[in-house]
């Protein structure tokens, strides 16, 4: 199981990274279009690059789950690592709830938009509705995986490759 | 009037109230913001979580967020690509034979990368590694050391480009080029603030200084660092001659920036590049979809005309324009302290906004004095991300210096004072530029 939840986080990774570097194309075509007579100005550039960019937040999203970098306020002294431990068993209970929510309500937004297209390139918005589901079963996954290791570490202690989930790694947490 | 089933009040205490709860819960504030809004979406016949759908990808299908990833890259690869190296150079030649030499060296790079970046985490965590532990070798105090970092890094989003420019332009309808124009002059004297702050430390405390550079030295470092300063001008040039939009004139500095690393100063390989890639797209993520959680948040306090019963006490008050600057500078900075500038400026920004329009201040002045105090938020604990950032690499804890920053604050916020009492600090040059982008 833990191998396969790494294989996803990993193939989940790849995509966001190349999402991220696919977002600068349709946006430099269009400054290219604009000042040369290289290429028309093609009019789904800007959707194209908003398409891409929802698909971005949302796989961030995901991974950030695994990741525990969605950032949080701490408003208490430091604690030791087992209280540390059952706060993020109850914050990611609530994490859970969120990502219940999102599969539930999120399938109904999928059928929704199976009867709509988007404006310029008249796709199926099911293509971008479909990320938010698949965000709430990725969270689940995520979210539970970090459950059950919590629970192991408070009944066993740090095992070996068990250990307590890596530091925040620095910069992460805000990008003002 | 749409007739609802809870009334302000209520809402408000159900909204606010469990956020507050699943925040002391350490539950991240994007879930809290999402989760607060479900039991009002469900209590309340006419509404439903489909809500949550609906706003999160109205929010996130904005062309103007896309800045956001846009800005982030560029920092990192001007970080990878050797560019920092050089700025560092061309800041000694400049204020090296001043008292505290390496300090202001670190509040002039923090000008310079203030230019080429709009993120002050990202200016705190590059500037952190090279300047903390070299100032401490050079007899620094570890603590005037890290606050010095920490403050300087907020200029980043004071001194365009900035990411919240760009947020608070997108969200609340403000031009960016404008905006942008109007946080020059604020962000230098702040920087200038820093340095005289530095000043007053250096001399009290005797910290060492390096020989003058000659002219010729800053001549041969300017020249090798001006591509990279060149970035500010594309950026904000681009916007004020009308080539670009803001969101193009960010994917614009990321393909200078990536030309500068990968051809120019040739520092970064294919590795660094996906490194800079993935970091990007990992942080700007998780922030920016907290934007979509805090939309939802803000659209059900305007569903309830939530702000409006907010602000009724304070527009009895009848303040004139300065009272009701510093009114809305004190609601962010306290805010800054708790939440990240981004949800703030979606939940608090438009709550104020008709505070703001009820005093006729400039929607240009009343942007900067709050991104301005929302900035100082970097630096203000518990949830100062600058300052945590500086004590996470000098590993010590956020209070060790917490004094020096707050001193150093002090001058920053006369500045603040002075854009508030005189709203032509910001807006004169703007409107000596770009009158019609004041509009």
């Amino acid at each position: 199981m833990r191998r396969f939840i790494d294989g996803y986080y990993n193939f989940l990774t790849v995509l966001l990274g190349i999402s991220v570097g696919l977002l600068v194309i349709p946006v430099t075509l269009q400054m290219i279009a604009r000042f040369t007579a290289l290429i028309p100005s093609w009019i789904w550039t800007e959707e194209m690059a908003r398409f891409l960019f929802i698909w971005m937040v949302m796989l961030g999203a995901m991974i950030g789950v695994r990741d525990g970098t969605h950032f949080d306020v701490d408003i208490w002294p430091e604690q030791k690592a087992r209280t540390n431990a059952v706060f993020r068993i109850i914050s990611t209970i609530f994490v859970l709830i969120f990502a219940l929510v999102f599969v539930w309500y999120g399938i109904k937004f999928v059928q929704f938009g199976w009867n709509q297209s988007s404006e310029l390139a008249d796709m199926p918005m099911t293509y971008l509705f479909i990320s938010w589901p698949l965000a709430g079963f990725t969270w689940l996954l995520f979210g539970g995986e970090r459950i059950l290791r919590d629970i192991h570490f408070l009944r066993f202690g740090p095992g070996p490759g068990d250990d307590q989930p890596k530091e925040r790694e620095l910069g992460v947490g805000s990008v003002v | 009037m749409i007739s609802v089933a809870m009334s302000p009040g209520v809402a408000a205490l159900w909204l606010f109230g469990v956020f507050f709860l699943l925040l002391a819960l350490r539950v991240p504030v994007a879930f809290a913001l999402g989760l607060a809004c479900l039991p009002v979406l469900i209590i309340e016949p006419r509404l439903s979580p489909m809500v949550i759908f609906n706003t999160t990808f109205k929010a996130y299908n904005s062309f103007i967020l896309l800045a956001v990833p846009f800005f982030l890259l560029t920092a990192n690869l001007m970080n990878v690509g050797g560019i920092t190296d050089r700025l560092v150079h061309l800041s000694r030649t400049m204020v090296g034979n001043f008292p505290g030499a390496l300090a202001q060296i670190n509040v002039l790079l923090s000008v310079f990368f203030a230019g080429i970046s709009g993120s002050s985490t990202a200016d705190a965590a590059s500037q952190g590694k090279i300047f903390i532990e070299a100032q401490v070798k050079e007899g620094y105090d570890l603590s005037f050391s890290i606050a010095i970092t920490a403050v300087s890094a907020v200029l980043a989003v004071i001194i365009p480009p900035s990411i919240l420019m760009v947020v608070w332009g997108g969200v609340l309808q403000v031009s960016i080029g404008a905006l942008y124009l109007a946080g020059v002059v604020p962000g230098l004297l702040i920087g200038l603030a820093q340095m005289a702050t530095v000043h007053v430390y250096a001399v009290r405390r005797n910290y060492p200084t390096y020989p003058r550079a000659s002219f010729k030295e800053f001549l041969n470092a300017a020249a090798v660092a001006i591509p990279a300063l060149m970035t500010p001008f594309i950026v904000v040039g681009g916007i004020l001659l009308g080539w670009f939009t803001a969101t193009e004139s960010a994917a614009a500095a990321v393909i200078y920036a990536a030309t500068l690393s990968l051809v120019v100063y040739r520092q970064m390989g294919r590795k660094e590049l996906w490194h800079a890639l993935l970091e990007t797209g990992r942080l700007s993520a998780i922030a920016l979809f907290c934007v979509g959680t805090a939309s939802v948040f803000g659209w059900l306090l305007a569903y309830y005309q939530i702000p409006k019963a907010l602000l009724a006490n304070v527009t009895a008050l009848g303040l004139g324009p300065i009272g009701v600057g510093f009114f809305i500078v004190l609601v962010f900075l306290v805010v800054g302290c708790f939440l990240d500038a981004i949800p703030a400026i979606i939940i608090v920004g438009t709550t104020l906004l008709p505070l703001s329009q009820s005093v006729d201040m400039h929607p240009v002045s009343f942007g900067i004095i709050s991104i301005v105090a929302l900035a100082f938020g970097l630096v203000t604990p518990p949830y100062g991300m600058c300052l945590m950032i500086s004590c996470a690499i000098a590993k010590v804890r956020l209070s060790y210096a917490l004094k020096d920053t707050l001193i150093m604050l002090v001058p920053m916020l006369l500045v603040l004072s002075a854009l508030i009492i005189w709203p032509e600090i910001p807006l004169f040059l703007p409107r000596l530029i770009r009158p019609d982008f004041l509009l």
